[in-house]
């Protein structure tokens, strides 16, 4: 059923080949390739990713015991959380906007983080949960893409992209894997987003927003989409929705970054502060902050 | 989730040459969630001594009200101001009579300490929920943003520091501190404290 | 209970992870990257050693410093000096910074299911001779930065220097800037006041400091000159070099 756990469970026939291997000597971990001309390839140098395993009953409860932060706040690894992504697809393309914020606990342990991960010129995905699981995976659907072109002389579809990735996920089901992305491009069905989570959720849709702060971006959102959306009125959208989730949610924040998904490709729009855009706005047009609006005229002084 | 940070929350205050600062943020959250950017936790007991109470906002408000009586009592029965060495035993008693069922608070006291030849002597201190007092010659800190407090505050501070200079210090660590705490922020309040006057500064820090 | 008996089925816990304190600490310039670490380890009150250093040079322009558990972080070097030995071979030069980062991301996301308990800096000298730090999660996610502290006393030191290295919070002065890179003394005396701070308030914090300083090809040393003791690891001039600076810290 799950060949993963198969392969690495302690008891049944692939534990015993396993066993066999050891009392030969035969070491899994190092390979001929590894030193040759494919010596930078860590892990990948088999062609396919491989993985050691604790030898235990059960890995999974392993790595839950020792890396859950929710589970046991005291536990030693800590994987970096919190989070706010977006995107949606509208008349001119894809608007994806995301934080730049990661906590571990109630430490900011980064404020600049990018959590667009640039798959190729014509894909983008973006990073919520575990900020390893995504990178390394996206990076590794970038490589899928580009043998994908190679083979069929064609780029591949955003739906292809995505279930690749969606079945890899599922694969690794209930081994601890954590990310929630979506995978966001153009392809000759026109502008496309896929959710996609390590549970093995995979959704095609027009708006989606994951993490912590997805509540707080999605009042903003769903208030303002329509279809028909202009260019600039789809970013200041965007950048509005991340902007609200930054403010009022407490692992979500730091700088907001914007990209813009077209027929031609992805466009990174910019980088903004959430404070810059609290106070002053983008280019300094008006604070979106409500003290900033309210200025002077609150229930305390109503008069002026 | 831990009870004190449920509502997030920082103060320190630091010792200058003939004044003291004492600093807060202003967020007051629901775990994750920001509720509000004008919480202030930082009480004036009398025109020279000041408290922080940061910790659970509901025994902010409890313990607010409960030092406010204490002191008028002191007051109405020793016929003077209580100087902030006094105030912080009546603190750290009130705090320990709750020894098995604290009050989820660890105050900050600064002020200014009446000498016996009639000038004015810096004073900091702090204790923890249940009332063990710190008397620091340096800086003490409070809050889910502790430990930042520390490093930042042990980096910047240096002895007799005068009221601007010592004021800027306290900013700068206040503001950088929060700014690396998920739980602290949205804006900070510095009260400067010398002997015959106190300066209150509302802080713009980052709204996320 | 594990009495000794065997008359029930008794089950015990995998619990191959201790946290050996320290801190590591990197700051990378425009031409010039400094990696440091304190060189105390412990385990729980007690300290092990005095001298157990954390920084280690990998290539004449890359240092990588470890810490969390001090035996992953040792394997882990150790591993990885293995496979730059090999790419050597392979290649007859040098892995580039940027493409050692991705190496240990991979060699750490190898181990997604049964981790090092490893956080890493990188630092060292870009191909186009600028300053990088790169710094990484025990998993393998990565990010290139301009400063990073990490370990025990990572929640007090770093605050201290997004004020003192990215100015954050701090307003220039009318018609002035900040500037994007400081010069290398100064750098070097903001990681001693950072170590300073921290074995001031962190217990598993102090004892030794060992900084490491590399420098990009061509770069005068003359700024090194005036420092106590730096001492040069790097064989050959005409290259990237690489210095060491000890420091003592508090020992209590």
């Amino acid at each position: 059923m799950n060949t993963f756990a198969e392969r690495f469970s302690v008891s049944g026939s692939a534990a015993e080949i396993r066993r066999a291997k050891e009392v030969i000597g035969e070491d899994d971990d190092f390979t001929g390739v590894m030193w040759g001309s494919a010596g930078g390839f860590g892990n990948l140098s088999k062609g396919v990713p491989t993985f050691s395993v604790p030898s235990v009953p059960d890995p999974t409860d392993f790595l839950r015991l020792h890396t859950d932060d929710h589970a046991d706040p005291s536990c030693k690894i800590k994987i970096k959380h919190g989070t706010t992504t977006l995107a949606f697809r509208f008349q001119g393309g894809v608007i994806v906007a995301v934080d730049s914020r990661a906590t571990a606990g109630s430490y900011v342990a980064s404020g600049t983080v990018k959590k667009v991960i640039e798959i190729n010129p014509y894909l983008l995905g973006t990073m919520a949960g575990g900020a390893a699981d995504c990178q390394y995976w996206e990076t590794y659907l970038g490589i899928e893409c580009r043998l994908h072109e190679l083979r069929n002389r064609e780029r591949i579809s955003v739906a292809a992209a995505s279930k690749y990735l969606s079945n890899l996920v599922y694969s690794y089901k209930g081994m601890g894997l954590s990310m929630g992305t979506m995978i966001c491009g153009w392809d000759k069905t026109g502008p496309a987003i896929f959710y996609v989570d390590s549970d093995g959720t995979r959704l095609k849709g027009d708006l989606f927003s994951v993490g912590s702060g997805s509540t707080f971006a999605y009042g903003v959102l769903d208030q303002g989409y329509r279809w028909d959306l202009t260019d600039e009125e789809a970013q200041e959208l965007g950048r509005r929705s991340i902007y609200a989730a930054g403010h009022r949610d407490a692992f979500s924040g730091n700088t907001i970054n914007l990209y813009h998904v077209k027929q031609d490709g992805w466009k990174f729009i910019g980088n903004y502060d959430v404070s810059e855009m609290h106070y002053n706005g983008p280019g300094g047009t008006g604070g979106y902050g409500y003290g900033v609006r309210v200025e002077g005229r609150t229930s305390a002084n109503p008069a002026s | 989730m831990s009870i004190m940070e449920l509502n997030g929350g920082s103060v320190i205050a630091m010792v200058g040459k003939d004044c003291v600062a004492i600093a807060s943020d202003l967020r007051l959250g629901n775990q994750s969630l920001g509720i509000s950017s004008n919480f202030e936790k930082i009480f004036a007991m009398t025109d020279r001594v000041y408290v922080g109470l940061p910790g659970l906002a509901t025994d902010v408000l409890t313990l607010r009200e409960q030092f406010r009586y204490r002191l008028n009592m002191y007051t109405i029965k020793e016929e003077r101001e209580i100087e902030p060495e006094t105030f912080v035993h009546l603190v750290s008693s009130a705090l320990y009579e709750r020894r098995f069922g604290p009050y989820f608070i660890e105050p900050v006291v600064a002020g200014m300490q009446k000498q016996p030849n009639g000038s004015f002597k810096p004073f900091i201190a702090a204790t923890d929920l249940i009332g063990c007092i710190n008397f620091a010659k340096d800086f003490v800190v409070a809050g889910t943003a502790s430990t930042k407090l520390f490093g930042v505050a042990e980096g910047l501070w240096e002895p007799d520091l005068e009221p601007e200079d010592l004021f800027e210090t306290i900013a700068q660590t206040m503001l950088n501190s929060v700014d690396r705490d998920a739980f602290s922020g949205w804006g900070a309040v510095v009260h400067v404290i010398t002997k015959d006057k106190v300066i209150k500064r509302t802080l713009k820090g980052r709204m996320d | 209970m594990p009495d000794g008996s065997y008359a029930h089925p008794q089950q015990r816990q995998f619990n191959p992870y201790t946290e050996n304190g320290g801190t590591i600490l990197a700051i990378a310039g425009a031409d010039f990257t400094v990696i440091a670490g304190d060189t105390r380890q412990s385990e729980g009150y007690s300290i092990q050693t005095r001298y157990a250093p954390k920084v280690f040079r990998l290539t004449d322009r890359a240092v990588l410093a470890v810490n969390g558990f001090a035996a992953d972080g040792n394997m882990f070097v150790k591993t990885v000096k293995q496979r730059l030995e090999w790419y050597r071979h392979a290649h007859a030069k040098d892995m580039p910074l940027r493409a050692i980062a991705r190496l240990i991301q991979t060699m750490l996301y190898a181990r997604r299911f049964f981790p090092y308990y490893v956080y890493n800096i990188l630092g060292g000298i870009e191909e186009d001779g600028s300053g990088a730090v790169y710094s990484f999660d025990p998993v393998g996610s990565y990010e290139r930065e301009a400063c990073r502290a990490a370990g025990a006393a990572q929640s007090l030191v770093q605050p201290f220097l997004d004020n003192q290295i990215y100015f954050r919070n701090q307003t220039p002065a009318p018609g002035t800037s900040h500037p994007t890179h400081l010069p290398l003394p100064d750098v070097l005396a903001i990681v001693i006041d950072s170590f300073t701070s921290a074995t001031e308030r962190h217990i598993e914090v102090g004892d030794g400091l060992e900084m490491y300083v590399v420098l990009a090809k061509g770069r005068s040393t003359q700024e090194l000159a005036s420092i106590r003791g730096a001492q040069e690891l790097t064989p050959k001039e005409g290259g990237d070099r690489i210095f060491v600076i000890r420091r003592e810290l508090k020992k209590d």
